[in-house]
């Protein structure tokens, strides 16, 4: 029988981990592409727009971007990136995709009926959950990185003015969100035997998470909704202005990872793998 | 052998001198031929048992039984699919599960390694508790799923290397394997036809050399040639010590692999016996017309009428059948050797008339 130091040995092996590295490269490939291609464009964009955006500022047509914070400052490039690229890309767009891809983690396994001779190996559920999360972290890790050199590298490019450190700042405090829309995704995974569905599911978490939190940023009396929403204690604006990072909200999301990871091991360890 | 020594009777093979030597299983002996002087080695083979020994506690591999399920039950949601069932594989034996499908072979298997979890009852597998020892339970078990799917984007030797990986083993024993079973390991997965895959399937199951291998219907998708060279594989692998849990809804190949034979129906296991027993249990089965309506032929409970005809099985008393008979008028009468296919079916039709 094995001690509790071999078990930890084993899954420190992060085998299934790698495997779900190698499975989603090409996706990882990919969505770099596609985020860092995302990131160039509307960073080398700004100055084209820059005159629209005082013009738009000074008319009041941004306030119709009120639900986003930080929308008043749009006309200069911190508050443009933030605008186009963190508010909509990262915190919308690319969670959705990150939800996704882990909300199908699990179910795809079960749906496709390799679970069994997955399982049929020495590993048990909770190590399975364990390693499909770090299996899944060096993609967010990967096009985080690679945007944020992206966007340093245009900057330079326009001559725009930016702080870098503010800039590292901002993608490292979206980790804990990703991180936590991970965690959720494995839970969410864990609960059905179908990944689309799954995925879908996920998909509308992450959608309507982003919609309670803007009804919060726009209306007063409906604060309190933004509370339950991941998004709301992520604030790209305040880091990339000010260098300002919201411990409480970060702790919030990593809390929220640890307890939706706890929550998927022993949901997926009690449940009855059927097919 | 309380010492753990072997004796070995070796060949020198230059001077064909053959002399006895002494050693531990697994150690290695330079060996001197006492008659010419050639030097050599000579490792002396663990046994399956053996080598676990070595890389395990001794209290893991002290259990009697290699599968004991006492009681088990299991229900999804109304449906009882296993029915409070016993039984023991004894170590070494290849144990046959007969049923057709949906007796719930699959499910008694699926909850022996964890996947399910039993309702009532459990089960020891390698003398481990399925309630809280699968990881463990799992390093000695290989398996082979009824419903067997792999990893299509991978390539034969990627998944393969995959499972070896996760059970931190090499793949010392592909190659064996890959000389019997022949596969296109640098192709992937998806290219493979399904006994290709049932290969690969078997491949992974027997690849970390386990204590104990369960088998869902492995012969499914394999076609006659490649079925009786797994058979003989099967025999080849418990000559080593292996045990074998071999579901199947073929009698044939259970008769001719195994050593004895559990039959499941709807949940319970109506028969547990040896094969050679079970072919013992010689009779006739009788079929016969009488002029009379087949209602009055009352002696024999457990008769149907199949097209007209009255069938019924009868074990040892040919003598006091055909006198019961006799009392009708007899328009037509065949009486045919038992076989163990009737048999078979006769634990099924007993089951449903209750």
């Amino acid at each position: 029988m094995q001690t509790v130091s071999q078990r930890i040995l084993d899954i420190l092996r992060f085998r299934i981990a790698i495997q779900t590295i190698k499975d989603y490269w090409k996706s990882t490939l990919i969505l770099t592409l596609l985020f860092s291609g995302m990131a160039a464009l509307y960073a080398g964009m700004f100055p084209a727009f820059e005159e629209m955006m005082v013009e738009m500022g000074e008319s009041g047509a941004l306030d119709s971007f009120a639900f986003i914070p930080g929308y008043e400052d749009m006309a200069s490039y911190v508050g443009f990136l933030n605008m186009e690229m963190y508010q909509i890309f990262w915190v919308l767009i690319l969670g959705i995709i990150i939800g996704f891809l882990a909300a199908s983690s699990i179910a795809k396994e079960i749906e496709s009926k390799t679970i069994d001779i997955l399982m049929s190996n020495p590993v048990s559920r909770k190590q399975i959950i364990i390693e499909k999360f770090f299996g899944l972290l060096p993609m967010v890790l990967i096009i985080n990185f690679v945007a944020m050199l992206t966007v340093m590298m245009m900057t330079i490019a326009i001559g725009e003015d930016l702080n870098f450190w503010h800039l590292t700042l901002t993608h490292l405090i979206s980790l804990p969100y990703f991180f936590s829309i991970i965690a959720i995704g494995l839970f969410i995974s864990t609960l059905f035997d179908e990944k689309m569905k799954a995925s879908v599911v996920m998909m509308a978490i992450v959608v309507a998470m982003f919609i309670f939190d803007s009804i919060a940023e726009m209306i007063p009396d409906y604060e309190t909704l933004g509370l339950i929403s991941l998004k709301h204690y992520f604030k790209p604006y305040n880091a990339l202005k000010l260098g300002q990072i919201d411990a409480t909200g970060n702790i919030i999301l990593i809390l929220v990872t640890i307890i939706a990871l706890i929550a998927a091991m022993f949901y997926f360890d009690w449940k009855d793998i059927t097919f | 052998m309380t010492d753990g020594l072997k004796k070995k009777s070796v060949k020198c093979p230059q001077c064909n001198h053959q002399f006895q030597i002494m050693g531990k299983p697994g150690e290695k002996k330079i060996v001197t031929c006492d008659h010419c002087g050639l030097k050599g080695y000579i490792r002396f083979k663990k046994t399956i048992a053996e080598q676990k020994t070595q890389s395990s506690t001794p209290s893991s591999h002290s259990y009697k039984d290699a599968i004991q399920v006492s009681h088990l039950s299991k229900k999804y949601k109304d449906v009882i699919a296993v029915d409070n069932i016993s039984f023991k594989v004894k170590r070494g034996e290849i144990f046959g599960f007969l049923g057709p499908n949906g007796a719930g072979k699959t499910t008694t298997i699926r909850t022996l390694l964890g996947f399910l979890k039993p309702n009532a009852g459990t089960a020891l597998v390698g003398g481990l508790k399925i309630n809280d020892h699968l990881v463990d339970i799992r390093k000695k078990v290989g398996y082979i799923p009824g419903e067997l799917a792999l990893y299509e984007h991978l390539t034969g030797k990627q998944c393969l290397k995959y499972f070896s990986d996760i059970r931190n083993t090499d793949l010392s024993l592909l190659n064996e394997l890959q000389t019997i079973f022949e596969l296109p390991l640098d192709r992937k997965i998806k290219t493979y036809s399904r006994g290709m895959k049932q290969k690969l399937g078997i491949v992974q199951a027997f690849m970390d050399d386990p204590e104990i291998v369960i088998m869902d219907e492995p012969t499914s998708g394999l076609d006659p040639l490649l079925q009786q060279k797994f058979y003989r594989f099967l025999q080849n692998e418990k000559e080593k010590g292996r045990t074998m849990f071999f579901s199947s809804h073929i009698l044939s190949e259970v008769e001719k692999i195994c050593d004895r034979v559990a039959i499941i129906r709807k949940g319970n296991i109506v028969a547990l016996e040896r094969i050679e027993d079970l072919k013992k249990k010689k009779g006739k089965k009788i079929r016969l017309k009488i002029k009379e309506s087949n209602e009055k032929l009352t002696s024999f409970p457990n008769a149907k009428q199949v097209n007209g005809w009255i069938e019924f099985v009868t074990e040892d008393h040919i003598d006091e059948t055909i006198k019961k008979i006799a009392k009708y008028t007899i328009v037509d009468l065949e009486i045919q050797e038992f076989s163990l296919e009737d048999i078979f079916i006769r634990y099924y039709d007993e089951g449903e008339d209750n």
